[in-house]
């Protein structure tokens, strides 16, 4: 089946042609089966959207397998969703595709901690406008 | 093995965590149980690449989706928005964004001022010094001189800065004439004993190693227990016995099983949902349970066609916009709301949906992404919320958790004036975010999965016809129980209810303190 899933990924996240890698042959198989069966019914979602694909999904064009994917989208929805999440979180966890999304926008391929980001000062000239509006809240005396 | 206590606090969260500080003294034995464990921020996830996976899993806000070993099930199929709490020592605080206003004063007086809801027995004027005591113990930076406040007294730490995207966001509130300021945040932007200052990295919501946020257990635990406050975790109370006006016993399962303690005094600190499950039959005022308020909230999100990334930064604790919280006829509905502003999320996060929408899979994902990352900007409106009694906590006739007791029900639609609020404010919202130069915007009209400020079912009032408790959370009828967290507010403002939550259980707890320390002095 790992053809069947590596061409499902592909078609969830085929990439761009150019900078993004499509998710299945980025090699992301394992990982997304992984992360699947790591959420209730996870597991039994991944097997249940795969056993419903045609024998010979791998070979179709992406519009075929687009169309394929949208029916079972329609008829298993809670499944898909947990594959398409499962897809997402194998996808930008991975190393690699963090360094793209370093590349290209400037987040560090690196956890938020320790090193975090510098604190400026804040600006207090900044609330001039809104001081010179005087007070807006309700006395109840 | 203490087996007596003159007061047990159950629930180490926000409320239980400062009301034990403030009650503790000397001779005087206060035990704090809580179902949840410890947990261990320095190790927060926000040290590991996967970071973002905690927030589906260990950190989800939802406990019917984490299923902790603390999480207990809530029934919410009657409920427009689903649960969001976390069971642990600190409470919900440990998963919170630290967001940190003050209730105003006319939220006290809404019968007085607007007509609606009820007056709360107690005034800001009340609560002003515990507000402030409150501030000190968490750690709070901001700037004082508010406009849409009373005056307050200087912040210990200076705000948090703002970014590319709040800044161009302020300057839109400018010129459109509205108010707009830095939040006071429960995040120290200065640093103090065994707390390191932010260090801006964003994800506050899954726990600080620094712990530059604030949490309950960062701020009050050590401080209670050098004061000779007992907690103990992973300690779920199943049962308070009553005889007559009097919980004699509480009742607990723990490791080594189960177990009760006498007691003197019961302080009620497991939110609407929790203190539920334990008081059913204990308190029969028929109003307990109703009346519960929320804080319906939508989200509104601009994308940017530059790229100010907008993931530098307190997730949710930047600035926030007053202009609309206080009732104005014209506005053809009472009370109002606040926006706060939300930064940018993770890349997982944002692909997963964020604050609105899943983005698509297949041929347009990855346009997609790079249209979004790092270029959006959301504004909440937090609505005010009227207490209608058809909005409660009830419990389930048959279903019970592992405990044997029964399962918390969260019934809950939003109000007509709700709905009228939330729709005023995402005009408003989404004005504010094209004056700031969104390209797009998007609308998340109801989070559904927004229930983290469960307020109300167990009202205080001076007349116990119409309430539950007193100024001071003590149950009406009952000699020895109170109830000290947000159960007990009478309306719900339009702000975060963490401070003023907070500030009521300190002067419940003084107000225990001296009552024990009087008896004792004239015996």
């Amino acid at each position: 089946m790992t053809h069947q899933l590596t061409a499902l990924l592909d078609t969830l996240l085929p990439g761009d042609g150019a900078d993004w890698p499509a998710a299945g042959a980025h090699g992301l198989a394992a990982r997304t089966t992984a992360l699947a069966s790591g959420v209730p019914n996870g597991a039994e979602a991944l097997a249940a959207v795969l056993a419903a694909l045609p024998t010979a999904f791998d070979t179709f064009a992406q519009p075929q397998r687009e169309d394929v994917l949208r029916r079972i989208e329609a008829e298993e929805s809670a499944r898909f969703v947990a594959v398409i999440t499962a897809t997402y979180n194998a996808y930008y966890t991975d190393p690699a595709i963090r360094d793209i999304i370093e590349r290209m926008t400037g987040y560090p391929n690196r956890p938020p901690q320790p090193e975090g980001y510098d604190l400026d000062p804040f600006d207090e000239s900044l609330l001039d406008a809104v001081k010179a509006r005087g007070p807006i809240w309700r006395s109840v005396d | 093995m203490t087996q007596t206590a003159d007061v047990v606090i159950i629930g180490a969260g926000a409320a239980g965590l400062a009301f034990a500080w403030a009650v503790a003294a000397p001779n005087l034995k206060v035990l704090v149980l809580e179902a949840g464990g410890f947990v261990d921020q320095r190790r927060a996830p926000s040290l590991e690449p996967d970071w973002e996976l905690a927030l589906q899993t260990t950190y989800n806000a939802n406990p019917n989706v984490r299923r902790g070993p603390a999480d207990y099930p809530v029934e919410d199929n009657d409920s427009a928005i689903r649960p969001a709490i976390f069971n642990a020592v600190g409470g919900s605080t440990i998963r919170w964004g630290a967001h940190f206003p003050r209730l105003r004063p006319s939220d006290f007086r809404r019968r007085t001022l607007d007509g609606v809801a009820a007056d709360w027995p107690l005034s800001y004027a009340d609560l002003e010094p515990y507000f402030d005591l409150n501030d000190t113990m968490m750690g709070v930076s901001g700037l004082a001189g508010d406009p849409a406040n009373p005056p307050r007294s200087p912040r210990s730490c200076p705000p948090l800065p703002l970014c590319p995207a709040t800044r161009r966001l302020a300057a839109a509130f400018d010129r459109l004439g509205w108010h707009w300021w830095p939040s006071d945040a429960a995040i120290i932007s200065r640093a103090r004993e065994g707390r390191a200052a932010c260090n801006n990295c964003g994800p506050c919501g899954v726990g600080c190693p620094r712990h530059a946020r604030a949490s309950a257990d960062v701020a009050y635990l050590a401080a209670a227990m050098a004061r000779g406050v007992e907690l103990r975790a992973n300690t779920t109370v199943t049962k308070l016995d009553r005889s007559g006006g009097h919980v004699t016993k509480v009742r607990y399962v723990d490791a080594n099983g189960p177990g009760y303690v006498s007691c003197g005094e019961v302080v009620m600190a497991g939110n609407a949902l929790g203190n539920a499950r334990l008081l059913g039959g204990i308190i029969d005022n028929p109003l307990f349970g109703k009346g519960l308020m929320l804080h319906p909230t939508a989200i509104v999100t601009a994308l940017f066609d530059d790229h100010p990334q907008s993931w530098r930064g307190a997730f949710a604790a930047a600035l926030v916009s007053q202009e609309f919280y206080e009732s104005k006829k014209t506005h053809g509905f009472t009370g109002g709301f606040q926006l706060q502003a939300l930064r940018g999320q993770g890349p997982l996060t944002t692909a997963l949906g964020g604050y609105g929408l899943r983005l698509p899979w297949g041929e347009n994902h990855a346009q997609e992404f790079a249209a979004r990352f790092g270029r959006s900007l959301s504004l909440t409106v937090t609505c005010d919320d009227l207490p209608e009694y058809v909005n409660q906590i009830a419990l389930h006739k048959t279903l019970t958790d592992r405990h044997g007791l029964a399962v918390p029900r969260m019934i809950y639609r939003v109000g007509e004036n709700s709905q009228k609020i939330l729709e005023f404010g995402i005009a408003r919202a989404s004005e504010a975010l094209r004056e700031a130069g969104a390209r797009q915007i998007a609308v998340n009209p109801l989070t559904r999965n927004g229930g983290f400020h469960l307020m109300g079912t167990a009202r205080m009032g001076a007349d116990d016809k119409v309430s539950v408790t007193d100024a001071q959370g003590r149950v009406h009828g009952m000699r020895n129980l109170s109830i000290i967290d947000a159960s007990t507010f009478v309306t719900a403002a339009a702000v975060n209810p963490t401070p003023t939550l907070q500030a009521i259980a300190l002067r419940a707890g003084t107000a225990m303190r001296e009552g024990y320390s009087a008896k004792r002095a004239t015996r």
